[in-house]
Order: structure tokens, then sequence, then C-alpha cells
């Protein structure tokens, strides 16, 4: 798939999650600044995909990827790392030469003269050049280890980690691997593995209710879109180079006037480009999230939306003092950052009131597990009070608004009075209607 | 490493699935290793396996790049595995019921109920693990950390199917739903917006007309005040527009909020309504 392509599937499939069902094809397609045409070649290759790949038949995608946790564990956006494009001989080739080799060691001759045997009559037979050359991609992802000994080598598909476990043993593992592909960050080559462990559990005679065990909830599914970008932004930051890219800001900007632009999935010529230094990553376990934090020269530190990144390429590197100098800016910036806010520092005194029936006091918990590098103390029997440092009030505002009756912003005023001000806003929500007179 | 190889592409998957091969690479187990190094490890496996993957991974690198990453607004993270999973998923795998000795809030503990363990639920909120289990009581969800001894007990298979439907359709009877609003002129915003309620299921529908976006989020009912809490997160953004009960609690919400406000123009706290406690996580 080309670069752009995948760019467009990502945003493609983010659309389907986040927004599901709510545009018509024509509308679909004008958000991504594609054609309808596109819009029908790009579903039907994603429907052809969740065929290939599911034995169930494939729900109508356009009505969106709708989610429903009781019903299957599968990550439905993992399909998206499955997408890159291949030729079919090629497909065809590859997974023949690696069932030669799930058993036996074999030398590139022998699998040379038992593909002949093995690729079926509509495909040709690869030469010699063709196969050394699969099984020198084959050992690189390692897939395959060449075995000791001299030439000619043999090899063999490297699946010891699932061979070598008794059936109660892999079961666990796949339950290890399940666990921490859904509660960690990154996910994505934990959900490739668990598939993998699955298809092994299955050829061991495990049925289908061996794998809808766990349940994960409130989880926020298109994470693993993002990770597509951790890669090449890992390797920007290992090598400390700069990156390229076109930046689709999905916040509000200065066009707030235009009204019917969806500032998601904004067409092309509304991006800029972009050049950064990415220096680290931030994961936002409030929205599930992911941020690029790099340095610019004309604008300092900044901050992007990884699903704003589209057409990333690597620049030129920097030297590692300068990369370490930035590196440690940026740590210190967002030290007390609620997520990536680095505006003056506040500090906020919140109380909190206990709920007032018996029991857990959920109040509490919570501001005791969320409440980051704040410190709680005790005020009453019915109150405590909370304390933090942190850079702008923006980011942690809703989070102490989510408390709704059970926190009262002490100081800073100003923020107690805004509030105050939203409140009544959103009281007035919720009153019933009136006829002005 | 790379995740776009096209080791993964679906094609050969599905050819590797025909023939019962199985390719691992290289990303997939250096995961494991990294994911392996996390204390949860120690409650996953049993003696001796955990030594063994390590050994088969010996050879492997760990995913340095983990440094690059910094998490935020993450809650603590109470729990990621517990011993109890392992011999809990294996009854419900078997179709086995299930007897169990809980521990109550205040004390005490509930000895020998009896039902049928139904899934094992993960609060990505609280991070902490759950048994949804049913029983004549109906469908009860307990805390591992409750749990003081589980015992399988046989279940003839006949049984077995009427629990499990009888468990599954009280999920589908518990089920509420509420549609919610973007307030338009935060359209702007429809991003954030999305992605806050992204972790249920939903689906959104678009007016193109008035220019209007309305979420339908579905949920188990006692799940609400956890729908609220995302809400009042995203103060004047969003409203309900149905759901009659969120509305309500919504205006009690905001009325007993500025009630404090009001009631305290210094630092005394205020004495008053019972407050937006709930067990929202």
């Amino acid at each position: 798939m080309a670069r752009e392509s995948f760019d467009k599937e990502v945003q493609f499939l983010r659309m389907l999650a986040l927004a599901g069902g709510a545009y018509s094809r024509q509308q679909f397609a004008d958000r991504l600044g594609i054609s309808v045409h596109t819009y029908d070649k790009t579903l039907r290759y994603i429907k052809d995909m969740r065929t290939a790949l599911s034995s169930e038949a494939a729900e109508d995608l356009a009505e969106g990827l709708r989610y429903n946790h009781y019903e299957s564990a599968d990550p439905l956006l993992l399909f998206l790392f499955r997408s890159k494009s291949l030729k079919d001989s090629e497909s065809v080739r590859l997974a023949v030469l690696i069932g030669l080799m799930q058993g036996e060691a074999m030398t590139a001759k022998e699998l040379l003269d038992a593909c002949s045997d093995s690729m079926p009559s509509d495909y040709a037979c690869p030469d010699e050049k063709t196969v050394r050359g699969d099984l020198k991609y084959l050992e690189e992802v390692g897939v395959i280890r060449r075995m000791d000994g001299g030439r000619p080598y043999r090899y063999r598909a490297d699946i010891d980690l699932i061979d070598r476990l008794a059936d109660e043993e892999l079961l666990d593992l796949y339950d290890y691997v399940d666990v921490m592909a859904n509660t960690q960050v990154p996910a994505v080559q934990g959900y490739l593995l668990r598939d993998t462990l699955k298809k092994a559990l299955t050829r061991r005679g495990y049925g289908p209710e061996t794998f809808d065990v766990h349940l994960y909830k409130y989880h926020y599914h298109t994470r693993i879109l993002d990770e597509a970008h951790l890669y090449t932004i890992f390797e920007a930051i290992r090598e400390h180079r700069k990156l390229t890219f076109l930046y689709l800001s999905p916040k509000k900007g200065k066009n707030y006037a235009s009204k019917n632009t969806n500032p998601l999935f904004e067409r092309e010529t509304e991006g800029r480009v972009e050049t950064a230094l990415p220096l680290r990553v931030v994961y936002d376990h409030q929205y599930g999230r992911w941020y690029l934090i790099g340095h610019s020269p004309r604008l300092g530190t900044m901050k992007y939306r990884l699903e704003g990144i589209t057409q990333i390429e690597m620049g030129e590197a920097v030297d590692a003092e300068t990369f370490g100098r930035r590196l440690e800016a940026v740590e210190q910036e967002l030290e007390h950052s609620w997520v990536t806010d680095s505006h003056r520092r506040v500090k906020i005194r919140v109380r909190f009131y206990n709920p007032g029936r018996a029991g857990a006091n959920f109040v509490r918990e919570r501001v005791e597990a969320q409440g980051q590098w704040g410190v709680l103390t005790d005020e009453s029997d019915t109150t405590f009070l909370y304390e933090i440092e942190v850079n702008g009030i923006y980011e942690i505002k809703p989070w102490l608004r989510s408390f709704g009756s059970s926190c009262e912003v002490l100081e800073p005023a100003w923020l107690r009075r805004e509030l105050i001000a939203e409140w009544k806003e959103i009281q007035a929500y919720y009153e019933p209607v009136r006829e002005n007179l | 490493m790379n995740p776009f190889e096209k080791i993964f592409n679906y094609q050969i998957l599905s050819r590797l699935d025909e023939a019962d091969s199985i390719a691992l690479t290289t990303h997939e187990r250096s995961w494991l290793k990294t994911m392996l190094e996390h204390p949860a490890s120690d409650d996953a496996f049993a003696a001796g396996t955990l030594s063994k993957l390590r050994d088969l991974l010996r050879n492997e690198d760990s995913i340095d790049s983990r440094a690059y990453i910094i998490q935020k607004a993450k809650s603590r993270e109470r729990q990621v595995y517990h011993p109890l999973l392992r011999p809990l998923r294996r009854m419900i795998q078997e179709g086995s019921g299930i007897r169990l000795t809980t521990r109550l809030k205040h004390g005490g503990v509930q000895a020998n109920q009896n039902g049928l363990p139904v899934k094992l639920e993960y609060n990505m909120v609280k991070r902490e693990w759950y048994l949804l289990w049913y029983n004549a009581r109906g469908l009860m969800s307990s805390k591992l950390q409750h749990i003081v001894s589980a015992k399988p007990l046989p279940l003839p298979p006949e049984r077995f199917e009427d629990l499990r439907s009888r468990a599954f359709a009280l999920l589908e009877e518990r089920r509420t739903h509420a549609v919610i609003e973007i307030v338009r002129e935060y359209n702007a915003e429809l991003s954030r917006i999305l992605y806050a309620f992204s972790c249920f299921d939903k689906t959104v529908s678009y007016d193109e007309n008035l220019d209007l976006y309305q979420i339908r989020v579905s949920c188990l009912a006692d799940e609400s005040e956890f729908l609220l809490s995302k809400i009042r997160f995203l103060g004047r953004r969003v409203r309900i527009v149905e759901g009659e009960q969120l509305r309500r609690r919504m205006r009690e919400s905001a009325a007993w909020t500025l009630a404090r406000y009001e009631g305290t123009p210094d630092s005394q706290p205020a004495p008053q309504p019972p407050g937006d406690a709930g067990s929202a996580s």
C-alpha cells in the first residue's frame, strides 16, 4: 500500500470507529477528501480483509465499527496492520515456504524441490534466487531460524515458544498476552501475538469458548490505530532525527467560523507541513489518545495529536548534545502537565465531599487513583482537601468537573468563578423549556 | 519494529491458517519478553512456566522504545493480574458451576453461594478485575479481591446452557440507552467528544441540515454513573437529550454543585446535599 493510501486507510478506520453510522457515503467521502469511488473501493478492500480473517460474515461496515463488549473480545481495528498489500503469488509462496519449514529444517535447495510439489497449480514455481530472497526476509523478521552447522544452511520455522509449551502453559500464555495487550502500551504486537496463540490453541483442539473469557470495560479501542505511527517516531527519536509531516490539526483553529468543517477529517489542503525534532510520545488515558512531543526551532516545544499526522518522513539528524538538551527541557516542562499542557504553573486547591451514605468512599478512592501527583489531606468527617501544582487549568478542569457536586474548587478564585459559570450554563441545558414572552 | 511487515498481511495469514502453519515473528517475541518484565507475570503462570518462557526468549531484545512513552492521567494500576484469573477462566471455559465465598464490604463473609461464572471483566478505569456470575439473585459482579474462595461445581450441559442463556438475557435486559447531543457551537471539538465516548457501545448520527451530531450510547443501567461522569467531564460541550433518568441526574448535579458554591463564599465546607458520589470510577 502506498503511503498516502495507508494514511487514508487509518483515517477511514478511525472515522468508522469514532463516528460510525453518522455519514452517508458522500458525506463520508467529502470529509476524508476522497471520491465516492475511492470510498467504495476502500470499504470493499476492508470487507475482503475481514472476510478472509474471520469465519463469520462481515457485518455491514458502513454502519460503523460498533463494539459490543459482551460479544467479542477481538480487537476490530487490528486488521489495519494486516493490510499491507502483497501480490497473490508472493503470499502463496511465503505461506508454502513457512509451511514446509514447520517441522523440519530444510536447505534452500530442498525447499526449491519441495515447492514444485506444494505450490498450487495456478502459480509458477519460484526460482532459486527468489527462494533465497524469501529465506533472507523470513529470517530477518524472525519467522525462521538458521540452524547451527555449516553450508548448505538449513532453516526451520522458529516456533519453539509454542511447541515447547504444554497445553495448559500455552493457555496461560494466551491469557497473559490478552491481558497485557489490552491493558498496556504499546499493544499492536501483543494483539498480533494473541492471534497467533489463538491459532496454536485451536490447532491443539481448544474450542471458541476458550477465547472470549476476558472482557475489558471502558477500553479505548481506537488507540491501536495511532500506534501505526509509533514505529517511525521511535526510530526518529532513537536516531535523533527530525520528522516532517502534513499535520491536520484536530483542534479548533482560527477557521472556527467555517461551519461545515469537520476537524477530525480535514482535507489535505487544510493541513500544514511541519518539521520537528521528536522527543517523546504521550499517551493520554483520559481519551485514549496519543501525542507527539517535539521541538521546532521556530516555535519551541510542540505537541501534535498522532491522529492528525500524515505523510510522515524522516529528516536530518541533530547532534546528541542538542537532542539531550531539548529532551531535558521537555521533560521538565511536562513534569507538571496533567497531560501535555505547558502553560504557567497554577496551584489548585479543591475540597472534595465524601459520599453521604455509608460504605466505600468512592470519591476518595477515585481521587487517590486518578489525582496524579496531587496531595490529599483530611479536613473533616465529610470532606478532604486536594492540592496540586499543575501547568495550566485546561486539562485538569474536566476531571474536576466530572466529580459534579462532590468537588468544590477553592483556589484560584478565577477558576472557581469559571466553574460556577459553566455549571449555570449546564443547569440551563436541563431546565424545562419556557416560552419567552 | 515496524508493525507493517508484509508477513502480517491478511492473505498470508489466511493461507497459513488453511495449511495449519504458524509464523511467529521477532516483533511478537520481543513484545512478550518486555511484558514478562512486568510484575504481573508472577501471578499469571504455574511454577516453572515463567522461567521456561524467559529461557525461550533469552536471545530476543526487549522493546527499548517503551522508554519514549510517557503515560498521563492514568489511574493507579491497582492490579493487572490476579491469581484467581487462572482457576476462574478454566471454570468458565469448561462450563462448570461455581461455589463462591466472598468478603462483604462491612466485614464478614458470605459463604458458599452457588452460581454460574460468566465472564472475567477488567475495568480499565478502576484498573481492577471482577467476576461476572449468575445465581438465583440475578447477575452479580464481584471484585476478585473480595473472593475468599472459588470452587468448581459440576453442572450438566443442559443446565449450563439454560443458566448461560438466562445470564445473557439479563445482561440485555439491563441495557439502557441515552442520546447525547453535541451542542452545536462545540462542533469544532467533535474529535475530542467522540474520543471521550469511544469507550462505550455507541452509534453516531449527523443531521446535515441542522449540522447536528447525536451520539446514542448503550450501556448497562449500573454504568450510568460512569456515563454521567463522562458527560460532566465534557461540560458545556454536550447535552443529554434522551434518557429521563440521566437528565434528572444532570439537573441534580448542576443544582447541588451550585448550592455548594453558593453555600461557601469562604473556606468553610458546605453542610448539605447528598452529592454526586456514585460508584463512578
